[in-house]
This record gives C-alpha cells, sequence and structure tokens, in this order.
C-alpha cells in the first residue's frame, strides 16, 4: 500500500479552466465527439476503465469505433460473476479490442487485509479499496487521462457529471456517457446489435462483484442492487468531482485492537440521516435506539450499540441481544464511567458480544477496561497503537479483588486473587 | 500486622518496574510532562511549588521498626533528612529527584511499601483509629477489615478513575478517633441486637471548600456484605458523581444535590445486585486476614500510673504521661503518643535520625509496631506502663517528648505556601507562632484540651474545619490574611466551624487566637469543661465579639 497521506496536489488552476472550456464543446449526447477528442488530447496517455458489466458494452462499442487499440483495463477482484469474466471474453472478440488488461489485487494486500475473503462483509469501502482502487492507481500510473462508464442519471453523487474533469490527482476522466438515460443506453445496445450481460436479464442492471451485487425490485434504482445495505455508493475509483474522497484505509483513523492484534474494523460511522430500519455495521447511540426501537427491531442486518459515558445501560437492557457489538464512549482518559456500564453488560445483562472502548483509550486503561469486560479497542493514539503492537502493556500483572463473573471460581475466597492474562496474548 | 504474600510482592514489584520504565522515558523526553502526570500521579508522585513531592503509603497508618528505618534511609540518601508526616496517615518527602524515584519505590517494596494510590481518583489509603487492636473502648480491632478493603480497593479496575478522589475511614471504637464523618465513606464498628458486629456506614463526609458531615446511608452492614455495599456506593458514584466540576466531584455533593434518600435508594438497589456475589466475605477469609493482626503476647500485669506521685517526682514525664498515653485494653499497657508538634517545629516533620530512635523503640517496647496518627503523630500503641519511663527517657533526649498530646499545641497543619503549589498563605509560620505563645507546660495546663488545626487554603488539607478553633489562609489582593473558624469536631460528635468574621494578617493571629482563650476561660463552669463544651454551651457569639474586638 503505497499510498502518501499527504494531500493530493491541487490542480493547477489553467489546466482547470482548459477542463471548462472543453466541456462546453459537445452536445451532451455526443459520447463519440467526446471520445475522440480526448483520444486527439491524449494519445496514448488515454485508457479505458471498464467493469464490463451490464451497460459496459455500450461505451465499449464507441471507444472500438474510434481507437480498438485503446488499453482498456478490467479489474479483476477475484470476486466477479463466472458470467462477468464471459462477458470480457464476448466483447474483446466482438467488439476487436485489442488492449484489454486485466488488473489483479496485490496479494499481499489480500493477505494482509482479507485473508479469508470476508472483508466485503463488513467493510466494502476497504475491500473495494484493495481490490479495485490500488490496483487501478497503480495501472494509472503514466496515463493522463482515463474513460469511464459513468453517467448522471445513476446515482445522486453522479447528478453533476461533466464530460472532462480534473480530478485531484492531476488526472483527467472523461465521461463519455454522462448525460446518457438508462434509455439512451438501451436504445445504443439494440441498435447496434450489441450482446447483453448474461446477468442483464435476470434484473441485474448494475453489476460488480458478485458478493455486493443484487437484482433490482420493480421501481429500483439501476444501482440499488449495488452494495445493498450498506450506506456506500461508489467503490471508490471514482474520486468526487473536488477529489475529495481518500482512500478508506487512511481514513480510518482509530485501529480495533481485538483478541491480541490489529484487525480491519467492520464498524462505520452512522451517516446523519441513515435510515435505522436498513443500516448495518454501524454502531447506533443508545438514545437513537431508546427513540427507534421499532426501527431497530425490524432491521435485520449485524447493528451496534454506542453508550456515551452518560447513558444508562438499564435503559436499553432488554434489547441488548439484538447488538453484535456495543461501544463504550470514554470521552475522555480520566473519566471512568464507562468501566463500570461495562461490567453490566457483561455481569448484569449476561452482554456476550463484543463491548469495544472507543474514544480516549490509552496504554494504561487497557488492562483495567479487559477485567471490567471490554473485548475490542479502538485505538487512535500513536503511543497506545505502537504499545499494543509490540504487546506491551502497561497493565498489571496480578489482581488484587475479583471483578465479573468468570475471575474467581465459584466457591472461591473472594480474595484468591488471579494472575492477569495479558490482554495482547488472549485467544 | 500484614505480611505481603506472593501476590502483594508480585504487584508492588510490577509497578515498581513499569514505573521506572515510564520515568525513564520521562527523562529522555519520549513522554510530555502532561503525558507523565496521570502516570506519575497513580504513582504518588507529585509536581510541588519547588520540587517532585512523593507520598508513600503506610497502610491504616499501621508499620514496623523496619519500615519506619527504611523512611528513614530515604529521608537520608533521597532527600533532605527528614519526611512528613499526613494527615492520611501517609508520610511525604519533599525533595526527591525524579530520576531517583524509582529507586526509592524498589527501597519500599524491599520492606512491603509503596506510593500506589496515594493520588490520583481512586480510592485512597484506609484509615483509621491510631489506637486500632490496642484501645480500650474498641469494639473490634478494624485493621483486618482496613487490610481487606486496601486489597479490594488496589487497582479496583472500575474505580480507577472516578470523579474525584475518594477516602475511606474506618473505627472499631465508639470515640471516633479517625475522623470518619469528614471521609466520602466512614465506617463505625456497631454491635446489633444478635450481638453481631458489623458496621455503620456514613457517606459524603469531607472538609475542602465545602466541608460535609458524613450522613449516616445505613446503619448496619455485616462483615460478609461490607465489600458488596462499598462496591455499591462506589458504582453508584462512579456512574452519577459530577465531573463537569472538579470542585463538585466528590460524593459529598452528589449526596447533597440529590439528598441522601435518592442516593441511599440507588445504593440499596445496587447492593441488592451484588450482594451474595464473588465479593460476599467468606469468615474464613476474614480469620486468614485476622490471624495477621493478632495481638502480641502481652506479659500479665496490673501496673497503673500513679499520676498523683508521678507529679510529685517529675512533673515533666507525669505531663506526658498526663497527654500522651492512652487508656490500653490490656491492663498493664498503654500506648503512647510520640508528638511530631515541638515548640517551633514544623507540625508532621520527623528527621531520620528520630523515626530512628522511634523505631528502636518500637522493636524494644512495643512489639515492632507502629502507627501514624491522622493528627500528624506517631504512636508505640503496646507499651507496658513499666517501660514507658525508659521510652520517655528515650524520647527526651532527642527532642520527641513533648507533652502536648490533644492540646493547642498539637496542631495539624498542612506544608502551606512553603511547599504546595496550591497554597494561598503559609501554615507552618503560623502553627511555629502559636507554639511560642501557647505551647508552655503551664499555659496548657490552664487551657486544657484543644484542638486547633491550620490549613494554607481553602483546600483544608489542614482540617481547619474541625479545629475548635481553625485557621485559614486565604489572599486577598496579594496580601496573606487568616480567617478563623470556631466550634468544629472531628470526633462522633462532629461539626464544622464557623468562620468568625474577617481575614487577619498573619502578625494579629496569635493575638487573635489569645482573646478567643481568654474569653473560654472567663466564661468556663469549671476547670473541666473543656474548650469545645463550652463554646457548643454557649455558642459562637461571646467568641465572635472577641475576635471582633481588636
Amino acid at each position: 500500500m503505497q499510498h502518501s497521506l499527504i494531500q493530493p496536489q491541487k490542480p493547477d488552476p489553467i489546466r482547470a479552466m482548459g477542463i471548462i472550456a472543453l466541456n462546453g464543446m459537445f452536445d451532451e449526447h455526443d459520447a463519440e465527439g467526446v471520445i475522440r477528442k480526448a483520444a486527439e488530447l491524449f494519445g496514448d496517455k488515454l485508457a479505458v476503465v471498464s467493469s464490463f458489466g451490464a451497460d459496459s458494452v455500450a461505451l465499449l462499442h464507441l471507444v472500438s469505433l474510434v481507437n480498438p487499440d485503446l488499453p482498456v483495463f478490467f479489474l479483476d477482484t477475484g470476486m466477479h460473476f463466472p458470467e462477468t469474466r464471459a462477458h470480457v471474453e464476448v466483447l474483446k472478440a466482438r467488439l476487436g479490442l485489442s488492449d484489454v488488461r486485466t488488473l489483479v489485487p496485490d496479494s499481499r494486500d489480500l493477505v494482509r487485509f482479507d485473508p479469508d475473503g470476508t472483508l466485503w462483509e463488513g467493510d466494502p469501502d476497504s475491500c473495494c479499496h484493495i481490490r479495485k482502487t490500488e490496483p487501478l492507481n497503480a495501472a494509472l500510473e503514466g496515463f493522463s487521462a482515463w474513460i469511464t462508464g459513468r453517467k448522471r442519471f445513476q446515482t445522486a453523487e453522479r447528478g453533476v457529471l461533466p464530460h472532462f474533469e480534473l480530478t485531484s490527482d492531476d488526472r483527467i476522466k472523461v465521461n463519455p456517457l454522462a448525460y446518457w438515460a438508462e434509455a439512451d443506453v438501451a436504445a445504443h445496445k439494440s441498435d447496434h446489435d450489441l450482446p447483453e450481460h448474461p446477468l442483464f436479464s435476470e434484473g441485474f442492471t448494475s453489476i460488480g462483484c458478485a458478493p455486493c451485487t443484487s437484482a433490482i425490485g420493480e421501481g429500483e434504482d439501476a444501482r440499488a442492487g449495488r452494495w445493498r445495505g450498506f450506506n456506500k455508493a461508489e467503490c471508490g475509483i471514482h474520486f468526487d468531482v473536488s477529489g475529495e474522497i481518500a482512500p478508506p484505509q487512511i481514513r480510518e483513523a482509530p485501529m480495533l485492537f481485538k483478541k491480541g492484534r490489529f484487525v480491519t474494523d467492520p464498524f462505520k460511522p452512522l451517516g446523519e440521516n441513515a435510515n435505522l430500519k436498513g443500516v448495518r455495521y454501524v454502531h447506533v447511540p443508545l438514545s437513537k435506539v431508546k427513540d427507534n426501537l421499532d426501527a431497530i427491531r425490524q432491521n435485520p442486518h449485524p447493528l451496534g450499540l454506542l453508550i456515551e459515558a452518560s447513558d444508562r445501560v438499564e435503559d436499553v437492557a432488554e434489547d441488548l441481544d439484538r447488538f453484535s457489538s456495543v461501544a463504550v464512549s470514554f470521552p475522555a482518559f480520566g473519566d471512568g464511567r464507562g468501566y463500570s456500564t461495562a461490567r453490566l453488560l457483561r455481569e448484569r445483562y449476561g452482554y456476550r458480544g463484543e463491548i469495544r472502548a472507543v474514544g480516549d483509550v490509552l496504554t494504561d486503561q487497557i488492562g483495567f477496561m479487559a477485567r471490567c469486560g471490554f473485548d475490542a479497542f479502538a485505538v487512535a493514539n500513536d503511543a497506545t497503537k505502537k504499545a499494543l503492537e509490540k504487546g506491551e502493556l502497561a497493565e498489571i500483572s496480578v489482581y488484587m479483588q475479583p471483578v465479573g463473573l468468570t475471575e474467581v471460581p465459584v466457591g472461591t475466597r473472594p480474595f484468591l486473587r488471579k494472575p492477569a492474562e495479558p490482554v495482547a496474548r488472549r485467544p | 500486622m500484614y505480611r505481603y504474600d506472593e501476590f502483594d510482592l508480585g504487584f508492588v514489584s510490577g509497578r515498581v518496574g513499569q514505573f521506572r520504565d515510564q520515568v525513564n522515558r520521562r527523562i529522555a523526553g519520549e513522554l510530555t510532562e502532561e503525558q507523565f502526570r496521570p502516570l506519575r500521579l497513580m504513582n504518588g508522585l507529585y509536581l510541588q511549588l519547588h520540587a517532585y513531592m512523593l507520598r508513600v503509603c503506610v497502610p491504616y497508618g499501621t508499620m514496623n521498626a523496619v519500615q519506619l528505618r527504611k523512611l528513614a534511609h530515604i529521608a537520608r540518601k533521597y532527600d533532605r533528612g527528614y519526611g512528613h508526616f499526613t494527615t492520611r496517615q501517609n508520610i511525604q518527602f519533599n525533595w526527591p529527584r525524579l530520576q531517583d524515584v524509582p529507586d526509592i519505590l524498589e527501597e519500599l517494596s524491599d520492606v512491603e511499601m509503596h506510593a500506589i494510590q496515594t493520588s490520583g481518583n481512586c480510592i485512597r489509603n484506609v484509615t483509621t483509629d491510631q489506637f486500632a487492636g490496642a484501645a480500650a473502648d474498641e469494639i473490634i480491632d478494624p485493621r483486618p477489615v482496613a487490610e481487606i478493603i486496601r486489597q479490594w480497593s488496589s487497582l479496583h479496575p472500575e474505580f480507577t478513575f472516578l470523579p474525584r478522589k475518594f477516602k475511606i475511614a474506618i473505627t472499631g471504637a465508639p470515640q471516633d478517633r479517625a475522623a470518619i464523618r469528614f471521609h466520602d465513606i466512614g465506617l463505625m464498628a456497631q454491635e446489633n441486637a444478635a450481638g453481631e458486629v458489623g458496621w455503620m456506614v456514613y457517606v459524603g463526609g469531607g472538609m475542602g471548600r465545602t466541608p460535609m458531615i458524613g450522613k449516616r446511608i445505613r446503619d448496619f452492614v455485616p462483615h460478609e456484605d461490607l465489600l458488596a455495599y462499598l462496591e455499591s456506593v462506589l458504582r453508584v458514584y462512579n456512574r452519577y458523581g459530577r465531573r463537569d466540576n472538579k470542585y463538585k466531584a466528590r460524593i459529598k455533593i452528589l449526596v447533597h444535590e440529590e439528598g441522601l434518600a435518592t442516593l441511599r435508594e440507588q445504593v440499596n438497589s445496587e447492593f441488592e445486585e451484588v450482594k451474595g456475589g464473588v465479593l460476599t466475605l467468606p469468615e474464613e477469609e476474614l480469620a486468614r486476614i485476622r490471624a495477621y493482626f493478632a495481638p502480641p503476647q502481652f506479659a500479665l500485669s496490673d501496673d497503673r500510673f500513679d499520676l498523683a506521685a508521678l507529679k510529685r517526682e517529675d512533673a515533666g514525664f507525669a505531663r506526658f504521661v498526663e497527654h500522651n498515653s492512652h487508656p490500653h485494653r490490656h491492663e498493664g499497657y498503654t500506648s503512647l503518643t510520640i508528638s511530631l508538634k515541638p515548640v517551633g517545629g514544623v507540625p508532621g516533620d520527623a528527621t531520620a535520625e528520630q523515626m530512628e530512635v522511634v523505631a528502636d523503640l518500637a522493636e524494644r517496647f512495643s512489639f515492632n509496631e507502629l502507627r501514624v496518627s491522622h493528627e500528624q503523630n506517631l504512636v508505640l500503641p503496646h507499651v507496658a506502663i513499666r517501660d514507658v519511663r525508659a521510652v520517655y527517657d528515650v524520647l527526651n533526649a532527642h527532642g520527641l517528648a513533648e507533652a502536648n498530646v490533644g492540646q493547642i499545641s498539637d496542631m495539624i497543619t498542612c506544608p502551606g505556601l512553603d511547599y504546595c503549589a496550591l497554597a494561598n498563605a503559609r501554615s507552618i509560620p503560623i502553627a511555629q507562632e502559636l507554639a511560642k505563645r501557647f505551647g508552655t507546660a503551664e499555659r496548657q495546663a490552664e487551657i486544657g484540651p484543644l484542638k486547633l488545626n491550620i490549613s494554607g487554603c481553602i483546600n483544608a488539607c489542614g482540617h481547619h474545619h474541625v479545629g475548635h478553633i481553625g485557621v485559614l489562609g486565604v489572599e486577598k489582593k496579594g496580601t496573606e490574611l487568616y480567617q478563623l473558624t470556631l466550634g468544629g469536631d472531628a470526633s462522633e460528635n462532629a461539626s464544622i466551624g464557623e468562620i468568625l468574621g474577617p481575614g487577619i494578617v498573619a502578625e494579629a493571629v496569635p493575638d487573635a487566637v489569645e482573646r478567643l482563650v481568654q474569653t473560654y476561660l472567663g466564661l468556663r463552669k469549671a476547670k473541666d469543661e473543656s474548650f469545645i463544651s463550652a463554646v457548643k454551651r454557649v455558642g459562637p457569639e461571646p467568641f465572635r465579639e472577641a475576635y471582633l474586638a481588636a
């Protein structure tokens, strides 16, 4: 992962002005004209990126009319439908594309971040990042511009898409189909008798990786089947117009320490207007849970609960089992209310899911937290991260008092003090 | 007394190693003072006005000769040859160098001592009656229970980041010598109708800027449930104590704002949940700990003091016996208080040589036992009456035979502006001036028992609120001024002193105290009506008039 934390350079304003001029040159639906201009401007510094999905054939057909030898990048995430792979071969032959390049993820990234291939489940952003964004970033080295198949109608975020777009990495993204409607695509496919993606007829109107793609129902948006249930609409290769979306791995400031190592955190921050019936892998604040009990109870997805220091765990005692993770907040190192909360969760309410400490979590507290029932720690403090990575915990090695249900076996003296197991080496 | 087992040893030496590493990182600049602060406070290391101050824990004020000798050694080797005994029955060293502190802690661990939890927002040293296990009026020796509380509270994972510090005091006697009603929790031994001994629980007492007398929250908690009950109180406090304002964060404010009834209800409902759980203290565990505190092998003796005879033979010795001895539960024995309040000295200070003298005396005459009192004196708890003369002679030869216990010159005094970063005014010079004025044997004999306490600021470390006369240092427009309070009482008849009037300058304090004393002498019914009894009988008005008459 060779990403720098340094802010990308701001685009050159003169070039930005040129882009604006370019965007005025073409009729909205003149996709072919846009591609020709791009080929003329960028020559061999131009590439095409295609998912070989449901609509890709329209763009690839137009590209082939201009120059079938343009390099076309296909992001083989390793998670595609077999139908997609077959479709790649069909289109190569049918359109005469001579330079389709398959990009694969860095195997070291897969080993490090997704050893068991389930990263998509909890953290689709990171999954896209290692499978798409990183390989593409590497492949685009040496290219000045790339052509995408994005269209304004697809999502709200894409609603402002221009033909030519200057991104924060100082490349130009070309969106020939920006103004095309769904019907335009369908008409183009039919006019030129282009082969459909095999899954299109089964209701798949937008096709990405198999785990994160589903068919859409009546009246749903074309992309509604992508990352269904996640608060996610883009995979990450398409930075927004201002280039503000940073790669997810870098955005994740706190790291989750669990079972002796840092793991990828499947939980995401809860969006402000998120639909509580449909969200997943977010910690919903206790006050929100109280106010929206029905929605929470109807929500079928994995959910977490956030308990602020001043919250009373008693208020949601009946619904605790519904949550797979409880985040207990430490607004400051010295605010010890969370310790009582965790003990109540474990000892009084028998909660067995993850209890994670979030907020001001420092080395010296972790031993205490573990004894009170915490088994995960969202760590933002660098020194603490380092200490945990090295297994150097500032913690006591013997306990002077029984705490919890399990530390002292039933029937033994309460002051049978038990040596502590270091948190870092817990199974 | 209690002896460390392998757990205690591992616990303490582990902490020493950890702190040594932290100090090294601080000295190397890897830790900023801000990052270092919570770490050093966990180990009793404060940053004072001029230097670091290390506060060493003396659990419930009990130690042996070897330990006191070690403190003497530390005073000599790492400090300026003395230490300062505190109202929390601990000892402070005022001039250690940071790089020496890990060595000091290591030396302490050699004699089963440490500085853990002598600062920070955690459960502090449990304090008790300095005559525990010796006093004639005692129902039970509170030290086994104090030790059990010490163990339970040591680095308690739930209660190490409380809203504020938390102090527990415990007494096994009906006469309260541990000021239990001025602690966050006060425990007083009680016998119930069935003849079982348990604990009456007071909560929410304290001094500081908002003095409060502890309120009775529960009449009787049996031994076996005591820890469960304490955990219930602490949990309610940890969850609901104020954290928005450090001056309103003690449990006394929670009691005051929520009301005793509400707090009691919360504690009771918590107690119902935790009662009968892992904290239930089995009788055999109590017996195991109690064995450490088994009374020494007292000799059979019917020796008594003949004070009248002593007075004829040696007035000085007689005064020492009269004031500094305390009735012992075993016939033929007494508890001797060694006053650390010599006229012109610094209250609570002891030099390394004095500590060694006292350690020797403890070994020779008090079954190797020593106590620190919350009045900042040392105690030999078990001295045979026939040995008192020998003890007195040794003390006398080392300037430790001041016969002023419970008298006006036996003042509790905080370090004040001479040492403390928080103080508004000096305390020690005031104490010295007052001792000079009132400290002669004749004057003290005339005045009788009178507690005079001095604090250099509103934090009240010198317990001025409970002085029969209290002196409080304040700062007005850059000048050190002193307010006098009247009628405070730390005993079982707890009361908080009333401020008599506007502050006065340091030079005027001895005269003002003089006027209060003269007022008392003029209105007491008889020579045996003590100052505080007279104040409680007539009220503050005559004293207020005298105070304002200057």
